[in-house]
Order: structure tokens, then sequence, then C-alpha cells
């Protein structure tokens, strides 16, 4: 069967083989997905490590977001690639100048971690059901004891040992999994728009910006669904943390743009001209005026203003989801924006979004969403409610 | 310890140790030998087939090819350029045999923008009128041989010997006669080679040969020297061989060696202007059937038929002769 | 910060983060030890062996030469029977989008401040093929006002610090002992990491077989003793190829003899692809 191949349109000068897309949209969702995994890591380490205690009613919540997101992150990336069945191969043989090579190690860490450190914070509970239950799930949890149903407050102690440090070690590990993405397009010295030493931090602090509003967005909506009001404490720790946040994001990233703007080096012509052509919405409208200057002005003022109540919830929930958006629109703008301007500094290339396929926008929403599913699947098997079922902390 | 930290540590310490063991067999064969690769991809790949097989190959058997071509302008053109590779030739039969030469050889001979001047180029469209290259051209030794000699003769010796030429070819150089040409105003080093060519046999003419192997070089050269001195004239009366207007049109694949309107261009292939009409329908029907030997001309006369020479040399016939310049 | 009652004290906690770091350092080592320490050892053989005697064939040591290629730009007349040899020697996709090699036209129109630069695989030029398996330049300026023209050939420069390579997850492309930068289609994921690195473009991602690729230098081709195929077919010399630890061959007497430079320097991929006869606008 003859290969699909979309060939790309251009104007100017390009090099032959820069009319095919090679990182489509799957490859900006990926890292929009490690960026959430961090992010919610993030809170959950706010609670644990650095003893915000208003979190708490979000923090088991933030792991198993964490957890949800972490599985479905792989996907994009296996549907992406030529040889799937060969992924292993930088596993089994990992390139190790390459950050891509890292991947594989960082993510089963990662996915390690997050796995124990719920089990850790779980156990409790874990134990409570294995005694309780008689049907399958009961075995589930009894496997998931690994035998042991000791909650003495020796045993308690352990566990909280544990979490603390999983949490400490937790930080690096999920910075160092959505790091590593940024590094990889800043370290690539191919693509002006892509070289930068700010690269990573960029995509480390819009990941926490994304990742914290994903949880005030889920901690709203379940409480809706659950009929239960919401902390209002909690939400407000939730958007300092988002305020606090984008402020650094948005200095980073200015930073970033105004750097390459300033430097003025050969290509900037073109990077010029596409940033205020086919890249003015996208880039300064969508990502940062819509998705980043006004959620930030918005907070600003529920914060100088004490606002509370219903208008807070609202406020929060908004704001939190036009970040959500912003933070999209970043990864597009770096993934897609720097391939479409061409390695020759002299061209300019437009991307097209196919609907259907195996790299096409259906999917790329699919693959967003279906971590949500898992996310109800887990709270079923581990209520994250601190207003519910046992946990280490009371 | 707790016995569920214990048995954690235990089920992780396994899991790592199991990763670790795993790792040099799942390992492919020959990778890690010469750095971070698998080794047997080099030779994988130095193993692949040849698919161009360079023009030794093709000299083995087409030795007559392999003279003309090493000989010739085109000799940094191997064979597979023109007509494909050999991967697989004689067993899977012949290769192609290039048909649309202009679209072929208009591939690096069109007159182009960046390309250098020493590449010979031409205004395709106004080269050949649309005729096929391989018509005038060997595009095995491709180059026409645009040798036209410097003539040395002394027009005053030749006129001496020219007493002998005069009963055909007009005491002025005009002949009076439509069958002999005329030779007033006709290119020195035209002259001077198909004089020698007829003195060695190159050319065959009942008349002009034994006289030809009568004159010396020298002769030669005087003779040459003094028929381009003269002027010629237009060709007078004489019923129409053909039509003139048709003659034109065809007219227009000969203009780039033999000038516009067959007032000359190269000097060492004639001009053509107001030539005896009879003269050149015997000599283009000379050239079609290999009486006269001239690759080029073999390859211009192949495709004209009766009718057509008619009309060219009816063409040529009405043309001024006095030179523009 | 409020910490509980039951909590461990600080010193406590310090402790134990001290136990758990020494335990991390030490499965991680011996997991190292384990992955990069045995195999390698385990699976290099000595290169003693009668049947390693010459690598990679048994008419050609790979220890015995360093290529290199060379372009004179001069001398390009922008005919693209290198582009067609080396899709038809090297089974590249016939298409006008993915090539091993290919050619640029650079061309100064008087009055224009901004150079046209086009490929053979332009929308205008494909039409002048009349088909995407064959190539040809349109002469499209053939009746503007030149001042300035030239072709300039381009393949992958088989860099010595190549960046593709650097980049790759899986070792699925690497550079040999002399100088050429191969990939391994049989390892390679197809994550086209090596395709973005690439600062000249080199490289494409083949669907049909799902990897990564680019040129060769023919590496099936001199390991035989010929030229790579664009070498061979092209009619002008503008394309030369050899040994530089031979001091007479082509190529070492080219870069001895000419002014030299490769294209983008300040990458640091240290390329092996010399040109004589480019111009400021190339990169």
């Amino acid at each position: 069967m003859e290969p699909i191949i979309q060939f790309a349109p251009y104007t100017g000068w390009v090099y032959p083989n820069e009319t095919v897309f090679e990182w489509s949209v799957l490859i900006a969702v990926y890292p929009y997905l490690t960026g959430l995994v961090a992010g919610a890591f993030t809170v959950s380490s706010l609670y644990q490590v650095f003893g915000f205690q208003r979190l708490k009613p979000v923090a088991h919540m933030a792991l198993l977001t964490s957890l949800s997101f972490m599985i479905f992150v792989p996907t994009p990336l296996l549907l992406h690639l030529g040889h799937p069945e060969r992924a292993f191969n930088s596993t089994i043989t990992p390139h190790l100048t390459s950050a891509m090579a890292m991947f594989g190690f960082f993510a089963s860490f990662y996915v390690a971690l997050l796995i124990l450190e719920g089990w850790f914070a779980y156990r409790p509970f874990i134990v409570e059901q294995a005694q309780k239950r008689t049907d399958l799930l009961g075995r589930f949890y009894r496997l998931l004891t690994l035998g042991s149903y000791d909650v003495s407050e020796h045993a308690m102690r352990y566990d909280r040992k544990w979490i603390f440090a999983l949490a400490v070690i937790g930080i690096p590990a999920a910075h160092g999994l959505h790091g590593y993405v940024g590094f990889m397009y800043g370290s690539l010295k191919s693509r002006e728009w892509w070289s930068s030493d700010l690269m990573p931090v960029i995509f480390l602090f819009s990941a926490i910006i994304s990742g914290v509003s994903l949880l005030a967005v889920l901690y709203v909506a379940t409480c809706k669904m659950r009929k239960v009001p919401v902390d209002l404490g909690c939400l407000k720790g939730l958007a300092y943390t988002i305020w606090a946040f984008i402020m650094v994001a948005l200095v980073l990233e200015g930073l970033e743009f105004a750097n390459i703007v300033y430097k003025g080096r050969e290509g900037v012509d073109m990077i010029m001209q596409y940033v205020t052509g086919p890249l003015l919405i996208p880039y300064f409208i969508l990502q940062f005026a819509v998705g980043a200057i006004t959620p930030f002005l918005w907070l600003s003022y529920m914060i100088w203003r004490g606002t509370t109540g219903k208008a807070l919830v609202i406020g929060v929930t908004v704001c939190a989801c036009l970040v959500l958006f912003s933070v999209f629109m970043m990864r597009w703008n770096v993934v897609i924006g720097g391939q479409e301007i061409s390695k020759t500094g002299k061209g300019l290339l437009s991307y097209h979004l196919p609907l259907f396929g195996k790299e096409g926008a259906l999917v790329a929403i699919l693959l967003t969403m279906a971590p949500l599913g898992l996310l109800y699947v887990l709270t079923r098997l581990f209520p994250p409610w601190s207003d519910a079922a046992t946990h280490a902390h009371s | 310890m707790p016995k569920h930290i214990v048995r954690l540590i235990t089920l992780l310490v396994t899991l790592l140790a199991v990763a670790a063991i795993a790792k040099p067999f799942l390992t492919v064969d020959s990778f890690y030998r010469f750095g971070h690769y698998r080794a047997d991809s080099v030779t994988e790949i130095a193993d692949k087939e040849l698919v161009y097989q360079t023009p030794r190959y093709c000299h083995g058997c087409h030795t007559e090819r392999r003279a003309q071509w090493s000989a010739g302008s085109h000799k940094t053109v191997i064979c597979e350029v023109c007509h494909g590779p050999a991967q697989g030739h004689p067993q899977n039969g012949k290769l192609a045999i290039p048909t649309d030469t202009v679209k072929l050889c208009t591939l690096c001979h069109e007159a182009m923008p960046g390309r250098p001047a020493t590449q010979p180029q031409i205004q395709v469209a106004q080269h050949s009128g649309g005729q096929q290259c391989n018509v005038c051209h060997n595009p095995h030794s491709p180059k026409i041989s645009t040798a036209a000699a410097k003539v040395t003769g002394n027009a005053a010796a030749g006129k001496d010997s020219a007493a002998a030429c005069s009963g055909c070819h007009g005491a002025d150089g005009n002949s009076p006669n439509d069958t002999w040409p005329n030779l007033a105003g006709q290119n020195a080093a035209y002259l001077a080679r198909i004089l020698a060519a007829y003195k060695s046999g190159d050319q065959n003419d009942a008349a002009m040969t034994p006289l030809a192997q009568a004159l010396s070089d020298t002769e030669i050269q005087n003779l040459a020297a003094y028929y381009a001195g003269l002027n010629c004239k237009a060709s007078t009366g004489g019923k129409p061989v053909g039509d003139a207007a048709a003659g034109e049109a065809l007219a227009a694949n000969c203009v780039a060696c033999h000038g516009p309107a067959g007032r000359g261009s190269n000097p060492a292939w004639p001009k053509l202007a107001a030539q005896k009409p009879g003269y050149l329908v015997n000599v283009l029907k000379a050239f079609k059937a290999g009486l006269r030997k001239d690759p080029m001309m073999a390859g211009a006369a192949k495709s004209l038929s009766d009718t057509d020479i008619a009309n060219l040399a009816a063409y040529y016939a009405a043309q001024s002769c006095q030179s523009t310049k | 910060m409020k910490k509980e009652d039951s909590a461990p004290t600080l010193a406590a906690r310090r402790a134990f983060l001290a136990k758990l770091g020494g335990a991390a350092t030490c499965a991680g080592a011996a997991l190292g030890a384990a992955t990069l320490g045995v195999v390698p050892r385990a699976a290099a053989k000595p290169e003693v062996t009668p049947d390693a005697a010459s690598f990679p064939t048994k008419d050609y040591d790979w220890t015995k030469h360093q290529w290199g290629f060379g372009v004179d730009a001069t001398k390009c007349i922008g005919c693209l029977r290198c582009v067609e040899a080396c899709k038809r020697e090297n089974d590249v996709p016939a298409n006008a989008h993915q090539f091993r090699t290919w050619v640029e036209r650079y061309v100064h129109v008087e009055g224009d401040a901004q150079v046209h630069i086009d490929s053979q695989q332009d929308p205008v030029n494909i039409e002048a093929s009349g088909s995407e398996k064959t190539f040809r330049f349109a002469n499209r300026y053939k009746d503007a006002k030149v001042d300035k023209a030239f072709f300039v050939p381009k393949l992958c420069n088989h860099c010595t610090h190549p960046a593709c390579v650097q980049v790759c997850p899986t070792g699925a492309t690497y550079r040999t002992k002399d100088g050429v930068v191969l990939i391994d289609e049989t390892y390679c994921i197809g994550c086209r990491y090596c395709v973005q690195a690439c600062p000249y473009g080199a490289r494409y991602f083949n669907e049909e077989k799902g990897v990564a690729d680019k040129c060769t230098w023919c590496y099936h081709r001199i390991t035989k003793g010929l030229q790579p195929a664009c070498v061979e077919v092209c009619p002008v010399g503008a394309r030369m190829f050899g040994d530089q630890n031979d001091k007479q061959s082509r190529i070492s007497l080219f870069i001895r003899n000419s002014r030299v430079q490769v294209l983008r320097p300040e990458s640091g991929n240290a390329p092996n692809v010399f040109y004589v006869g480019i111009d400021k606008e190339v990169n």
C-alpha cells in the first residue's frame, strides 16, 4: 500500500527534505502530558514536603492524577514511532549521549516512584479494604498488601519516612522527566527557534502551572460531582501557586523571545516574519494574551480584592482552564512552530493538522482525555477525598 | 523493620536484578563490538548490490562504442547516465536507447543562467528547429569537428591554376550550368577541405576525383584562396525547381551550420545562398543515398523527401549571397 | 511550617535520608555496573579471531581509510544526473520530497535585493521535468536580467562530530572507523530525533521502512573500490571522493591545492564535505 505522507506547502527557500513535518501534534501532546504529570506531582509535594497544609484536600488526588497521566505518557510516542515494537531498544542499549534515551529510565523510575508513593499513602486504606472485602476486588487489595496488615504506629512511622523520601526524590524525578524534553529542544543547534539555554526551565515552569491548573479544575469538578462544598482555602492555595508560577513562566518565556530578537542572529528576519505573521494569533494572542496575561491579571485582581465564595471558584476555574489552554499552545508553538521555520532561515512551511489518522486531531484529543477516564477508575479504587477514607496522614 | 518494608525492598531489588541480568540476553548480536552500534549492520550495508556498474563493465562487450566514446568529448559522461543503470544487463534484456534526445541532451546543454561558460550550451529554440539532437550529433562523440583550417593560399597563384576549372565552374567562379556549383565567394576553408577530400578519396566524384588528384596541396590552398575572394552573383532565370516558401520552413533546421539564409556560419561548412538549385538537389540526394559521405549531412538528409529537397534547393537558390557583413 | 507531634525529629529524618541515599547509591552503582561494565566486557570479542581479520568485508579493511568528499561548485551545471542516479542506486523513495542528495540554484536577479534559491523539488521544476521521479531545473530565469547565478550540490556531510549520532537514543546511527555515518535500518525505532538534529537537512524519514535514512556515500560501492554513484555520473567532475589517508588521492589534492570551505562550521559538527566555489548566501 502506498504510504500516505503529508507534504507541507512552503514559501521561500527550504531544504528539500524539510517538506515533511517529522514531529506532529502527538509530539506536542507528549510534553503536555508529562507537564501535567510534573505539575500535579508538584502540588502533592507542596503538601508532603513543604507542608502547605491548605493543599491537603487535593494532595492525594494530585498523586492519582499524576499517575493516570503518567500511564498514558508513552502512548503518543508509541503511535509516532516508525517501529514501536523496537521501542525498548533505547532502554536495552541506551545511547548515553542522547537526551531521548533518558526517557525510558526517567519514565520507568518515575512510574515506580509514583506507584510506591501512592501505595504508601493508601496503605491503611488498602489494608482495611483487604480485610473487609470478600469479592474479586478484595483479592486485588490483598495482593497489594504484600501479605502484611501491619498498620501499627511503628509501621506507620516507617511509611511516613518513605512517603517523605519519595516525595523529595520525586521532585527532581518528575522535573527530570519533563525537563529532559525541554532540554531536547533547547540543545538542538539546528533550529534557531528551539536552540536556547532557557528551554528546559520554560518547559518546567509552564508544566507546573498546567499541572496545578489541572488540579484546580479537577478539584472543583469533583466537588460539584460529589456535591460537597469546595474548600476555599485549598482553592486559594492552588490559585496562589498558579499566580506565582505564571509570573516566573511569563518572565522566562519573555526573556527567551527577547534574547532571540535582541541577539539578532542569522535567521532572525525569518523568525520575526513568522512571529508577526502565521504565529501572531497562536503565540501573542492565544498563548500570551488570552492564556497567560488574562488569568494572571484576573488572579491578581482576586488576590488583591480578597475574592471569596462563588466568585473565587468561578474565577479560579476559568483562569485554570485558560492556563491549561495556554500551556498546550506553548507546546504547540514550540514543537510545530519550530518546524515551520525552515532550517535554512530563509523559508516558512505550514503544518496541516489532519482530523483523522494515526497522528490526527482526534487521536490527540483522545490521548489527552483518556487519562481522565483512568483517573475516574483510580478514584474508585483509591478514594482520595480527605473527608472520607483513612490515609497515612490524618 | 516492618514486614511490608522488607517485602517491598526485596521486590524492588529482585526487579532490578532481573533487569540487569536480562540486559545482555536482550542485547542484539554484535552490539558494542566496535562502539555503540550493531557491528553486523556495517557488513550488511557494505554487502548491498551495485546498481550502476560503471563504464568498465560496459566496455567488456561494447568495444566499438567504447572506442568512439573514449576519444570523444563525452568521455566524462558515463554510459549509464543516458542508458540507465546496467544492473541485470544483459540478462534482463537491452538497456533503453533514448529517443527523445532533445529532452535528454538539453538537461546538460540548454543555455541556462548559472551554468559555467565552459559547458557547451545552446539556445534550444534557435538551434535546430526542434530536430532531434542525434540528427547531427553522434551522442558517443558529439563534438562536431569545427576544424576550419586557416587557408594560407595565394589568390594570385590560384588564379593561374583556376584556368582549368573555369570550363565547368565559370570564368568568374559563377557556374554557367545548373548542375555544377558556383564557387565564387564560397568559404575558403570549405573549398580546401572538399578538394583535399576528393584528392584523398574521402569523397568520390567521377569528375572531381581525377582533377583533385592532379593538384598539389599548395595548389589546393591557392585555389581556395582565389575563389573565396571572388564575387558571387545571384542565380538568374531558370524554371523554379520547387516551392521556395516551403523550403524556407525546412531551412530553419539548417541555420545552425549553414547560417541564416544560407549565408554561412562556420567557415568549414559551405555557404548555400544563391547556389545552383540543380546542384543542391543532386548533392542532397547524394547525401541521402550515402554516395556523398558526411555523417551530419547523412542524418540531416535522411528525413528529407524528394519534394523537400526540391523546395530547399529552390529556397537557397533564391537567396541573396551578398553578405550583410 | 507546622509539623505533627508524632513526626520524627529533624535529626532522625536526616539520618533516614542519609541511609536511603546510601542505599540508592549502592543499588544504582550495582545496576550501573551490571549494565555498563559487565555487558561490554562479555560482548566484546578480541579482534584476533580469524573471521575478524578484515572488517567489514573480507576484501576491505576499514581501518585503512578515511573517506572525504569534495564539491567544486564552480563546475556544477545543474543537470541533476547525480540526484537521479542516487535515487536509483540506493532505492530512495521515488518522490520529490525525500532526497539523499540534491542541487541548489542561486540566482541574483538585477533589482532584487534577495537572492532566489530553488532546488529540483520546487513545484516549478517538477512541472518542467513532468514527473516526481525524474528531475530537471526549469529555465525560469531565461528572460530575466541575471547578475550572478550558480549551482551548489549538497549531500550528507558525514561529520566528524555528528549531531545526529549524538542524539540517537538507541545507537541505530553511528560513525564507522573509516569516517562514514551510517544507519542500521533494523535497529532504528523511527523517532526522527536525528532528522531534527541535523543542521544541514540531510536526513529524512522513510515512511515505507519506518526508519530514518540518508546518504551513505554509497558505502556498498566505496568498500568495493568504486565511487559513490553521484560522483560516478557527474559529467563535469563537480563532485569528487577519495581517501584522505592517501596524500595523492583526488580529495587530498583538492583540499591541499584549493581554498576549501565547509557548510555551517559554527555548528561544531566538523563536516567532511569540502566545498570550493560556494558563496555568502549558501548555508
